[in-house]
């Protein structure tokens, strides 16, 4: 995982049966939920990268079919994951798009980035909850036992994060979030709910990958990310000329705006 | 804001300014009651003086206006295009008046351009919606009121970037979740993105959002203006006006360049009208009248109001005066 930028999904040919202790993944895509009683109608997020992170030696399986593809092989590149992916014939034009876009990416060696960790017991309890700080761009690292690097560590079950209580995982997470404090997130996303972003970093570098699962561009999306970095370069697949805007760095963060983020954006943010 | 009239508001009257039958405006009449307006609230004898103490050659003026009830209840395109005149009147470019809202399919179906002369610009904020691209990414109030995961409010860059003063043109609207909409609530929701996530099933956080977001710079010093057209009004299930047995007809326009001292008097107008109707009372908090269908229903609300936004943002921020024993109300009739 920690060279999850070097690794490319393949296109499962078709015919071809995947692996038979392939994980198989879902479709990434967003589903709103504008029937709901609610003036915030929070859309859902089908995404991956919890499972992808939940088990970094399998290999995994997409079974997509048209933009989706495109969207399924940048997910898997984010996580640095193995993966197969199945694509009827619009499908397979889409991923072909986005893996000449992701062989232009420069390969880096960065470990990723957690603000806390998880104890991941196996349980579907916490596979929700991995699940939900996934898509609140709450930033965990899964352990098997507390790591004490982290001033938080999860672990279901516990006086702290009772189990009745991670029955709702939207409670738990909250209470994550809040005991993190947002300032000291390392990543943040302003201007779409349905941006998840990962990042990786070493002292002098950072890049954050970011996915788009609305079906409509993200525009005028608003990055801040922890740590003081002086430069900033956009890669977008079909967008050459793109760049950041509005950089700011301000005290402990950087911030910077991608002006149209259709499906996928890599930023590598570096110091002097 | 408040500005140099704190506390003081011009009300006019029209009797003549709107058929009710037709609901055709009497531009004329328009005309009348923003002189007297000007001239009420500023003491001078010339309209061109009144305008001028506001505004000068050099600006670039921004004309929020408000859409939300559109197409029947929103900013006068008879009001607008008379702020207008005023304002080239005193040597303002066509090009530097900007009309503007939040979001385009409201602002287009009025029909702004048939009452303004060419040059004029007409431009909503959010096109499309949720874009933030129009917003100036450094100028934001943060804050979580239900666990969003978007927690800034971020100012248009028209209002940071571009504008060097504001008029305000709100309606005379019922408000399911803040009371009522008035100079307040239309500065406020109608200038930062993200703002309908401080309502959430019954529960609105209107009472203090909406103070701090007028109160923030350089929207707060910019606004130098307000002119709340209520010719026409809504009583309830505002802001939206999709019933028309909810509208009634005020036939007045409030000049001042305090906000919450005009608020004040709307809260009277709404209640009033209200009351009339037999509907509950803005005030009433009581469980058993929230529903969600409360368009259908005078006795229901979707939200528990929060009209105590105005007297907040007068104590917290000091945007203007609401207490109405230190308030100077003159009426004029035409």
């Amino acid at each position: 995982m920690l060279t999850a930028a070097l690794l490319l999904p393949s296109l499962l040919t078709p015919g071809t049966e995947p692996p038979a202790n392939a994980v198989k993944l879902n479709e990434p895509r967003v589903e709103y939920r504008d029937d709901e009683a609610s003036a915030t109608r929070r859309p859902w997020i089908d995404a991956n990268g919890w499972r992808i992170l939940r088990s970094p030696d399998r290999t995994f399986v997409y079974q997509v079919n048209g933009e989706a593809a495109a969207l399924a092989a940048a997910e898997a590149f984010s996580y640095g994951a193995e993966a197969l992916i199945s694509a009827d014939a619009p499908g397979t034009n889409a991923f072909g798009r986005m893996l000449d876009f992701l062989k232009t990416v420069p390969p880096v060696n960065l470990p990723p980035v957690a603000d806390f960790g998880v104890v991941d017991d196996g349980s579907d309890a916490t596979a929700e909850l991995l699940n939900l700080l996934t898509r609140m761009n709450l930033l965990y690292k899964i352990e098997k036992n507390q790591d004490r690097h982290f001033h938080l560590n999860v672990r279901l079950g516990t006086k702290e994060f009772p189990l009745q209580e991670a029955r709702n995982p939207s409670v738990a997470a909250q209470k994550i979030r809040s005991q993190i404090g947002d300032d000291n997130r390392s990543l943040r996303v302003y201007g779409s709910e349905v941006v998840i972003g990962r990042l990786i970093a070493g002292p002098r570098q950072a890049r954050v990958f970011l996915l788009n699962y609305a079906p409509r561009p993200a525009l005028g999306l608003r990055v801040r990310i922890r740590g003081a970095y002086s430069q900033g370069e956009l890669r977008m697949p079909g967008a050459a000329d793109a760049h950041l805007a509005d950089w700011t760095q301000d005290g402990p963060a950087t911030e910077f705006t991608i002006p149209e983020l259709r499906v996928f954006a890599v930023v590598d943010l570096s110091r002097n | 804001m408040p500005g140099p009239y704190r506390g003081i508001v011009a009300r006019v009257h029209s009797e003549s300014v709107i058929d009710i039958a037709t609901e055709r405006i009497d531009q004329p009449s328009v005309d009348k009651m923003l002189s007297a307006g000007m001239k009420t609230l500023t003491g001078a004898k010339a309209d061109k003086d009144a305008w001028s103490s506001f505004f000068s050659s050099s600006d670039v003026i921004g004309i929020k206006v408000n859409c939300s009830g559109a197409p029947v209840i929103r900013a006068s395109p008879e009001v607008v295009s008379g702020i207008v005149r005023n304002l080239i009147g005193v040597g303002v470019k066509p090009e530097n008046i900007y009309i503007y809202e939040r979001f385009l399919d409201q602002l287009t179906s009025v029909h702004y351009e048939r009452f303004v002369p060419n040059g004029v610009q007409i431009v909503a904020i959010e096109t499309p919606p949720t874009s933030l691209l129009s917003y100036d990414p450094k100028t934001y109030v943060e804050v979580s009121f239900f666990g969003e995961d978007d927690t800034r409010s971020n100012l248009a860059r028209l209002v940071t970037e571009r504008f060097t003063k504001i008029i305000n043109v709100p309606n005379a609207k019922e408000h399911q979740a803040s009371g009522v909409t008035g100079c307040l609530k239309n500065l406020a929701y109608g200038d930062f993105s993200n703002v309908a996530r401080s309502h959430m099933r019954e529960k609105t956080n209107t009472l203090s959002f909406i103070g701090t977001l007028a109160a923030v710079e350089p929207l707060r010093s910019k606004c130098v203006l307000n002119i709340m057209d209520g010719i026409r009004g809504v009583w309830h299930g505002g802001p939206f006006s999709e019933e028309k047995k909810y509208r009634f007809y005020p036939k007045l326009m409030m000049f001042g360049t305090d906000p919450v001292a005009i608020d004040r008097l709307l809260l009277d107008l709404i209640e009033e009208k209200r009351k009339a109707e037999g509907a509950p009372s803005l005030w009433d908090r009581s469980p058993n009248i929230i529903d969600r269908r409360a368009h259908l229903d005078f006795h229901k609300n979707t939200f528990i109001r929060e009209p105590g936004h105005i007297e907040y943002a007068a104590k917290n921020f000091g945007l203007g005066e609401y207490d109405k024993n230190r308030m100077k109300v003159t009426s004029v009739e035409i």
